[in-house]
């Protein structure tokens, strides 16, 4: 491993190495992350396979049939110290502000009446924290799609359930410690689910997938009624116990 | 590498399931460059015998072929065509039309006569079998791979989750004059053969350690490595959890912030039992990493059952890599 200024460049596997910046969820350094995980995507695309970013690091996966590991992780380090000098000031945002209708109705957010009690708070009031605030996009994983969104309130804060939900609905709208996200399609899940949104999270087509949400990208909920949902297209899926 | 059609629409050649006990799956190298947008990498368990497969018909490496895990499953053939064997041994039979059953061996091809049943049995040893077809299965192409990945399914991106009945469509020549394959010849050398690579004993992973382990005292490295790992039976295609008497504690057993994670990044959770990423991983993970179990050693691990054993020996990421270059030059 080698530490050069923020930075530690990490060997993580015979084609892959792990850059991690210090450990805080921040717009500014994701936004450094990503503009240099584009950059030298566009600068050094002989070498690399794929590049994977989260909230404080970017995993690269690389030919090393191409390039030994002190090499590469010389250049990165070397790509990274320059773009760095460029520019001091992250530039501003590429991407424009998505919205995202979200019916927060009681049949659709299944878990707002324990988070209620939970966190002390009236579910008129859950709603408006979690759609009075503006998120950015860390991380895209989980499944295809599933965009880590934060932070959410510091109120709204819950760690995720005990026991996972075998079947989280697609488009459900959820929060978990510090996050929130929407689910792609019908999965597994630990989060709370507090509404849903008729909005697909990807389109595709014969040969490609693209995700609704960028990793970079702001993201606002807006509430709709239950009118508005359905003419969105929107079908409420009711918890079946 | 030569492109291979896209579309299967051409070809009414396939093999049948008639039977199908165990877990199956269509397998490729995986899908290595779409791990951003969140797709599992995923790709064959046991790259060794997978290629060993691919290369006993003189295939592109890339070909899709059928994973077995715990054999059991029968497949009919529509057509003359030629198919290989390998990975764990099932005792595979043909049985053909005539009602005529032979035995054959594993880690070589055969010929298969319109009619004829492919049956394989449950394995003594090992878990996955791979048959391959001359040009490989012709399923479903996304995102660069045919690869089933479980957890992907419902997206229907892929072929659905094997079951009796289904058809896996093959290209119209799919066969080749045994002796053409020079493959076997060469597998059966003592530097290469099945027998070399899978280490009949306890197996060693060796690892490149990442930060977090290095950071550890001596006498917490030392408790980590000198202790014998039972494999558990949660583990899957996805990962392998271990279960070690003395658990690895550290400072950081906090989980951080998710992370990208690699194929055998050694996971730490809160209990102090590793857990080792195989082929099917999700693309980010939450736990503290000691370190990646190197790919070679990936092969052979996915070949043990729960309930046997496994020891971590560190290596330097120049050793790793020295030995996966070697290895993919055998094929």
């Amino acid at each position: 491993m080698r530490v050069s200024g923020d930075i530690a460049i990490q060997c993580s596997g015979e084609n892959s190495i792990l850059i991690v910046w210090p450990e805080k969820v921040s717009r500014n350094q994701h936004q450094v992350i990503t503009e240099y995980q584009e950059y030298i995507n566009a600068q050094l695309p002989s070498f690399i396979i794929e590049t994977v970013s989260s909230y404080n690091s970017l995993m690269v996966y690389y030919r090393f049939d191409l390039i030994s590991f002190q090499q590469f992780s010389d250049k990165l380090n070397m790509t990274y110290q320059d773009v760095s000098k460029t520019s001091s000031q992250p530039s501003t945002n590429k991407y424009s502000t998505i919205e995202i209708p979200v019916y927060y109705g009681c049949d659709a957010g299944w878990d707002l009446k324990s988070l209620s009690n939970k966190l002390n708070l009236s579910i008129e009031e859950i709603i408006s924290l979690h759609s009075n605030m503006v998120y950015h996009t860390y991380a895209l994983g989980f499944t295809p799609g599933f965009c880590y969104l934060a932070t959410i309130d510091q109120k709204l804060q819950l760690a995720r359930k005990e026991k996972p939900r075998l079947i989280m609905p697609k488009g459900a709208v959820a929060i978990a410690e510090q996050q929130t996200a929407v689910y792609p399609i019908k999965s597994p899940g630990g989060w709370h689910i507090i509404g849903q949104t008729p909005k697909a999270m990807f389109s595709t087509t014969s040969s490609d997938f693209s995700s609704t949400i960028s990793v970079g990208q702001q993201v606002a909920f807006k509430a709709v009624s239950l009118d508005e949902f359905h003419s969105l297209g929107g079908v409420v899926e009711v918890e079946k116990k | 590498m030569s492109e291979l059609p896209k579309q299967s629409s051409l070809t009414k050649n396939q093999l049948t399931i008639t039977k199908l006990n165990g877990l199956a799956s269509i397998q490729d190298l995986g899908r290595l460059s779409s791990q951003h947008l969140g797709f599992s990498a995923s790709g064959a368990a046991d790259e060794y015998a997978f290629l060993a497969a691919n290369a006993l018909l003189n295939n592109n490496k890339n070909c899709a072929a059928l994973e077995v895990t715990l054999g059991q499953i029968h497949l009919q053939a529509n057509t003359d065509c030629t198919i290989a064997l390998a990975g764990a041994d099932c005792q595979a039979m043909i049985l053909s039309l005539s009602g005529k059953q032979s035995s054959i061996k594993n880690w070589q091809n055969h010929q298969l006569k319109q009619g004829d049943i492919l049956q394989l049995h449950r394995p003594e040893k090992m878990l996955h079998s791979y048959i391959a077809i001359k040009d490989g299965i012709q399923s479903k192409f996304w995102l660069k791979s045919r690869s089933q990945t479980f957890n992907e399914l419902a997206l229907a991106f892929t072929d659905q989750q094997l079951q009796v009945s289904d058809k896996l469509p093959f290209s119209i020549k799919a066969t080749i004059d045994a002796s053409t394959a020079r493959f076997e010849q060469q597998l059966s050398r003592s530097k290469i053969s099945p027998e070399s690579f899978y280490c009949q004993q306890a197996l060693t992973l060796r690892f490149i350690p990442s930060h977090l382990y290095i950071s550890l005292t001596p006498y917490r490295q030392q408790e980590f490595i000198k202790q014998t790992y039972k494999i558990l039976s949660e583990s899957n295609r996805m990962g392998y959890r271990l279960n070690g008497a003395t658990p690895v504690l550290h400072e950081q057993s906090q989980a951080g912030l998710s992370k990208p994670v690699s194929y055998g990044s050694i996971q730490l959770p809160s209990n102090g039992q590793p857990i080792v990423l195989m082929k099917e991983r999700q693309t980010i993970g939450g736990y503290p990493v000691l370190g990646t179990v190197m790919q070679t050693d990936l092969f052979r691990l996915s070949q043990k059952r729960p309930g046997e054993s496994v020891n971590f020996i560190p290596i330097t990421i120049d050793q790793a890599q020295a030995q996966l270059s070697a290895f993919y030059q055998r094929f």
